[in-house]
């Protein structure tokens, strides 16, 4: 892997690492410099020496190896082999460290006339240095778990941070996916609709068309957070009933009642079509005999209530109502008005389904 | 061709009148809007083909399909539905999206017209094909394919090709409809399909047992038993 595949280690965490180096290597010098100086009486110019020489080249390989971890990747390695490489370096780290200390530990601070000779002298030095690369191979593997730890702290970090940023572009293209959206199935049908007018009655092919354009440019400009007046939603309502009852034909009965201080409620962007929707769907539709769709509102105790009501078959279920569009509308209702608005689905009077809408007037 | 128009909306069913004003051949014996409309319809008028929307009040094409002993040729008409139709395993039959393109319809009404004279149905003959939907999933089952028919209570158990779809009948009504050169009744639960019988033993119990093609193993009553010899000639 060359440089430039390498993945960049952001300035703010370069920094930390340098703090941290220095701050550890430093720490780790100090403390066994006063010990040294203070516990065992040793010369602090020659420890201090000694130490300086020493901790420059442990920084120095530890630098190193955080550039080899990063070249040869080894966070991407399963945790045996990351493991096995941390000890192998750990141990390869220690051997010249190990070396200069008890080399430096001899020209530096021992007296002479303390060596001893010939084979004991071999023996002690060799027992002396294997001591040493021992202890520095535990330092380098000290070092080698912090780093990982604070990589992985780090890398545990950012993908928190990458949730809470998925989370929230989810939840606005959620927002966006919850607006009724214009049902394929109804303009499909509809086009047919108008197909079939154009031989049987021109003129209402018309109008069809013209119902079906206005339907389309409500659905397709309104904005998801729009608010609207209910007269406004009540002309697009019309457009739609329109349309269905030209699909539906005497199946379809409509009684609306909206008084004229609730005309200019502002309520948001196609709710009340889709309870509408949902209620030929769900209802008028599946009966063969069809049947009367009342649309009513209401304006007490500063809120606004809205029912659709519409037969249904006797035998539907909750969950047969209970649409997609019901959902993503109460979803929508929760994050425009919070607890003050609702939307509940009455199916306890027999063969009949009643949406019942409460907005407040305020927002 | 005798053809009935299923669809719950009025104008849809005009519309489809008028596009096949131009097939002189089709003849256009009735038309309903719902399931239960449609299927007294079928049994008294006996169309060769149906049109048939899917979403309807009272019940779907799909529906009407199952409650069909006699499943004529069918095109279904639906705006939307593609995907429900394609859910078909069998590219047994046609569909047409609304708006119909009329050259889509040309084409259909040719494959409908070609796989019509091929077959001859008659009321009452052997059952050649057989409408299953077992949960989501529905096919148009040709009877020769199918091994091997099991009784489980209501039901039968259809073994065909891979698939063990369940069809909602009782086996004795089907019986009845069932091709008697091709199908043999081997005891009270089940009926096989002869052309698969790969090997027939007597079992330990001194009963005859007939393997099938895929495996299975059914036994043969006593009763049967010497029927079956018969039959088989052995």
């Amino acid at each position: 892997m060359n440089d430039a595949e390498r993945p960049i280690a952001p300035l703010k965490s370069q920094l930390a690492y340098w703090v941290f180096q220095l701050t550890g290597w430093g720490a780790y010098s100090l403390s066994r410099f006063l010990g040294g100086v203070f516990l065992m009486n040793l010369p602090w110019v020659r420890f201090g020496l000694q130490l300086l020489l020493v901790d420059a080249l442990g920084l120095g390989l530890s630098h190193l190896l955080r550039d080899y971890v990063w070249r040869y990747q080894w966070r991407a390695l399963p945790i045996r082999k990351r493991i096995l490489r941390i000890v192998a370096a750990a141990i390869v780290c220690g051997i010249p460290l190990g070396i200069l200390t008890q080399f430096t530990d001899v020209a530096l601070l021992q007296d002479p006339t303390e060596l001893l000779e010939g084979a004991a002298l071999r023996f002690q030095l060799a027992a002396s240095i294997a001591l040493q690369m021992a202890n520095w191979s535990v330092v380098f593997l000290i070092w080698l778990t912090l780093y990982f730890t604070a990589l992985a702290v780090r890398e545990h970090r950012s993908a928190q941070l990458r949730q809470s940023e998925l989370a929230r572009a989810l939840h606005l293209a959620e927002l966006r996916l919850l607006k009724s959206q214009l049902n394929p199935h109804f303009l499909f049908n509809a086009l047919n609709t108008v197909r079939s007018l154009i031989a049987d009655n021109p003129a209402r092919a018309q109008n069809a068309v013209t119902h079906l354009a206005n339907t389309l440019r409500y659905t397709l400009s309104s904005r998801q957070d729009e608010l609207v007046t209910l007269s406004q939603e009540m002309d697009i309502v019309a457009d739609y009933l329109e349309l269905e009852s030209m699909r539906c034909e005497d199946r379809l009965r409509i009684e609306k009642q909206v008084p004229a201080d609730a005309s200019g409620v502002r309520i948001p962007v196609m709710l009340l079509q889709t309870l509408v929707e949902n209620a030929i769907k769900h209802g008028i539709a599946e009966l063969p005999a069809g049947g009367v769709l009342r649309i009513s509102a209401a304006v007490k105790d500063d809120m606004l209530n809205l029912e659709v009501e519409n037969p249904r078959p006797a035998a539907s279920t909750h969950a047969a109502h209970e649409s997609v569009g019901l959902r993503n509308a109460r979803d929508r209702l929760r994050l425009l008005f919070g607890a003050r608005a609702s939307l509940d689905l009455d199916l306890s009077r027999p063969a009949v389904a009643t949406a019942r809408l409460r907005i407040p007037l305020q927002l | 061709m005798k053809a009935m128009i299923i669809d719950d909306e009025p104008p849809a069913r005009r519309e489809l009148r008028r596009l096949l004003d131009k097939f002189a051949w089709v003849e256009i014996v009735g038309e309903a809007g719902n399931v239960d409309q449609a299927d007294e319809m079928i049994a008294s008028l006996t169309p060769e083909l149906l049109f048939l929307d899917i979403q309807m009040p009272g019940g779907t094409g799909f529906d009407l399909l199952t409650r069909l002993e006699d499943v004529p040729q069918v095109i279904f008409t639906t705006a939307y539905d593609q995907h429900a139709v394609r859910a078909f395993e069998v590219d047994a039959l046609d569909y047409l999206l609304k708006p119909i393109d009329p050259a889509r319809l040309t084409e259909a009404l040719g494959r409908a017209r070609s796989v019509n004279a091929a077959r001859t149905p008659q009321p009452g003959a052997v059952l050649e094909q057989i409408f299953v939907r077992d949960g989501d999933r529905c096919w148009f089952v040709p009877l020769r394919e199918v091994r091997l028919l099991t009784s489980e209570g209501n039901y039968i158990r259809l073994s065909w090709g891979k698939e063990k779809p369940l069809l909602g009948r009782a086996l004795a009504a089907l019986e009845q409809r069932l091709d008697p050169n091709r199908f043999f009744r081997v005891n009270r639960r089940q009926i096989i399909n002869l052309d698969f019988i790969e090997s027939v033993d007597l079992g330990v119990n001194g009963r005859l047992h007939a393997q099938l093609r895929d495996g299975a193993e059914v036994e043969i009553s006593r009763r049967q038993a010497r029927l079956f010899k018969t039959k088989m000639s052995i």
